[in-house]
Order: C-alpha cells, then structure tokens, then sequence
C-alpha cells in the first residue's frame, strides 16, 4: 500500500494539497509521503504557492453591476418593447398566445394598410419617420408565430425589469 | 449522464425558467454566480473595471441565448466556458495591456492608500502587498490557459471534469495544464515563499 511509485500518484499531489481527497485517497498520498522524500518536499512547496494565492482575494463587485446589466438588457429590447406595445394588455390579461400573436399580425398589417403614406404618391425622399414606420410593418409581417411567441416572453420579462425599482434587480415576487 | 447530471441542476433548472419567460429566475442566476464570474475575470484580466465589462457581456450572453439553451452540460460549465472565451477574446485585443499598466498603477497607488494609521503595521502591510503585487504578476504571466485553469481549480474549486468542460479540452490535458502552472508559479513565488 504505502509502496506506490511517485508517478501513481502524480495526478493525486495537487489534489491532496488542495485538501480535495477523499479518505481513501489521501491515506494513499499519506502513506506515500511518509516514505518519499521527494513528494515530500513537492506537496510542501506547492502547499506554499496554494497559500499565497490565497492571500489575492478579489475586489468585491460594484454595487450598480445589476443595475448596468438591467440597464442594457432593456436598451437591447427595446426595440421589441415598442413593436409590442399593441399587445400589452393582451398578454397581462392572459389572453393566449396565439390571439396575442393574431394581434401583432392585425396590426402590422393595419399599419402597412392605414398608416403608412401612399405608396402612389411622390416617391422622392420619404422621411426618416415614414421610413422607420415602413421597416416596422415589414418586421410585423414577417413575425412567424414561434418568433411571436418569443417576443411576447421577452416582452413580459422586460415588463417586469422595468418596472423595478431603480437599481434594484428585477424580482418580482413568484 | 449528461441527462442526470443535468436533472441534479439547480442552475439549469433556473435557465430553463428563464427560457420559458421568468425573469425571477435570471435574477437568481445572477445573484448566485455574479461575484464568481466578476472574481474569474478580474484574475484573467487584472482589472475590475474591464472585468466587469466582460462580466456584463458574459450574462447578457446568458440572457440572449435562453430560447436556445438546452442543459447538456452542467449550467457553471457553461457559463465558465463562455466567461473563458470572453477573458481570452479580450486579451487577445490587447485589454491585457492596460490590464497590466493598470497592475503598475495600482502598485504605484499602494503605498498611498496606506493610510499610516497604525504606525506599527506600515511596514507589515507594504511587505503584504509587495508580495500580493508579485503573486498577481506570477498568475497574470502564466499562459492564458493555464491562467484559466488554475482560476478555475483554485478558485472556483471546479473539478478536472468541469475545467475541461469550460477550456474544452479532455481532463488529460487540464491535469498538464494544472501541473505545468503549479509548477511555474512555485518557481516565480519560490523567493517570497
């Protein structure tokens, strides 16, 4: 038992340095060492260089972190937040998904029919605004009913975070 | 396995909320592994302020691949795997430079922050960080693979399994990686030791 050769237990040194053996283990490395003086010696300088790194203790995070990262995932939906305003009702009142989608779909096409600018008219320069309506229905459009769905989670997941107080993360209760 | 190992989750449990809409649930994520992943980083990188950079990208990450996660790997691997690839993305877009010029400030700042208000101790506490400045420098010169394992296995407490998981590598290479690092920082920190 206490005649393993060093290389049998190589792979087992850190391990037993870092304290992470289990019983049966560290009797092994034990008994090894009480018998090898190069082990020995190896497990007493790496026990060295295992307790200086723990002398380097991290800074702790900063205390706006969660709120930066909220921050940014709510820039990053934004977008989505817009698109589905029309549907906010709808999806807090627990109407099914498929009939919140239907919505998007109605109003997309609403938009595209109604609200946006006669395509017959003078083609030269529409606005920025008449541009940004025209990509709006085209996004509309072209949702699929899994992207719809998609969308209408991230809107209620966004809803939640915004509505959260001010640095706070978003938990409301469950 | 990966299966069983995955039911055993809590982490991935809570992603799969997250998939499905529940934002508490992000939320729980965040808080239990903000200040690992921050910690990783900081040794990665050797500055908080880029660390926590990456930090937010790393759970924005998390956040923008919910409707596609599937728990095939235990939920830190991930998560360390793709921390992993934010600190080596970073260092090889020379952040490790003023990473390191902010390591020369920091030692710089040191002696100044040491307010002499125990008049015994100054000396103690320079001593300190002298040597805590030479164990950031032996750690930060290490390749970066071996860096991030060593984070992992000491910090982190990560087993061989989920290391390998994290550099994508096999254990066999992780156990190389761990040995030559040890090994290289005994020779660094023999000195101070």
């Amino acid at each position: 038992m206490s005649h393993l050769k060093c290389g049998d237990i190589t792979d087992s040194l850190l391990e037993f340095v870092a304290g992470r053996l289990d019983g049966a283990a560290r009797a092994r490395v034990d008994a090894h060492l009480e018998a090898c003086s190069a082990c020995r010696e190896f497990v007493d300088a790496h026990r060295a260089v295992w307790q200086s790194l723990d002398a380097w203790e991290a800074p702790p995070v900063s205390p706006d972190f969660d709120q930066r990262l909220y921050a940014r995932i709510a820039a990053e939906r934004s977008w989505w937040d817009r698109l589905l305003e029309p549907v906010r009702f709808a999806t807090r009142h627990r109407w099914p998904i498929a009939a919140a989608a239907g919505v998007i779909i109605v109003a997309g096409i609403a938009v595209n029919r109604y609200a946006l600018p006669d395509r017959s008219g003078p083609a030269s320069q529409p606005s920025i605004s008449q541009a940004a309506r025209q990509g709006a229905s085209i996004q509309l459009e072209s949702l699929r009913p899994d992207q719809a769905d998609a969308a209408l989670r991230d809107l209620e997941m966004m809803h939640e975070i915004s509505e959260s107080p001010a640095g706070a993360p978003a938990a409301p209760p469950m | 396995m990966g299966g069983a190992t995955a039911a055993l989750d809590q982490d991935a449990e809570l992603m799969l909320r997250v998939r499905d809409g529940d934002s508490v649930s992000f939320d729980a994520l965040l808080r239990r592994h903000r200040s690992s992943v921050v910690h990783f980083l900081i040794r990665m990188v050797g500055n908080q302020a880029v660390a926590e950079e990456l930090a937010q990208e790393v759970f924005l990450r998390v956040y923008r691949s919910r409707s596609s996660y599937s728990p095939t790997a235990k939920f830190t691997t991930w998560l360390f795997r793709i921390a992993t690839h934010a600190a080596l993305n970073a260092l090889r877009d020379g952040k490790h430079e003023r990473a390191q010029e902010s390591l020369d400030a920091v030692s710089e700042d040191l002696p100044a922050r040491q307010i002499p208000d125990a008049r015994p101790s100054v000396e103690q506490s320079m001593i300190r960080q002298v040597r805590l400045d030479e164990i950031r420098r032996a750690v930060l010169a290490l390749p970066e693979k071996q860096r991030a394992a060593v984070l992992m296995h000491k910090y982190e407490e990560m087993e061989y399994s989920r290391i390998a998981g994290s550099l994508g590598c096999s254990e066999s290479a992780v156990k190389s990686l761990l040995f030559r690092a040890y090994e290289t920082l005994r020779e660094r920190l023999a000195a101070m030791a």
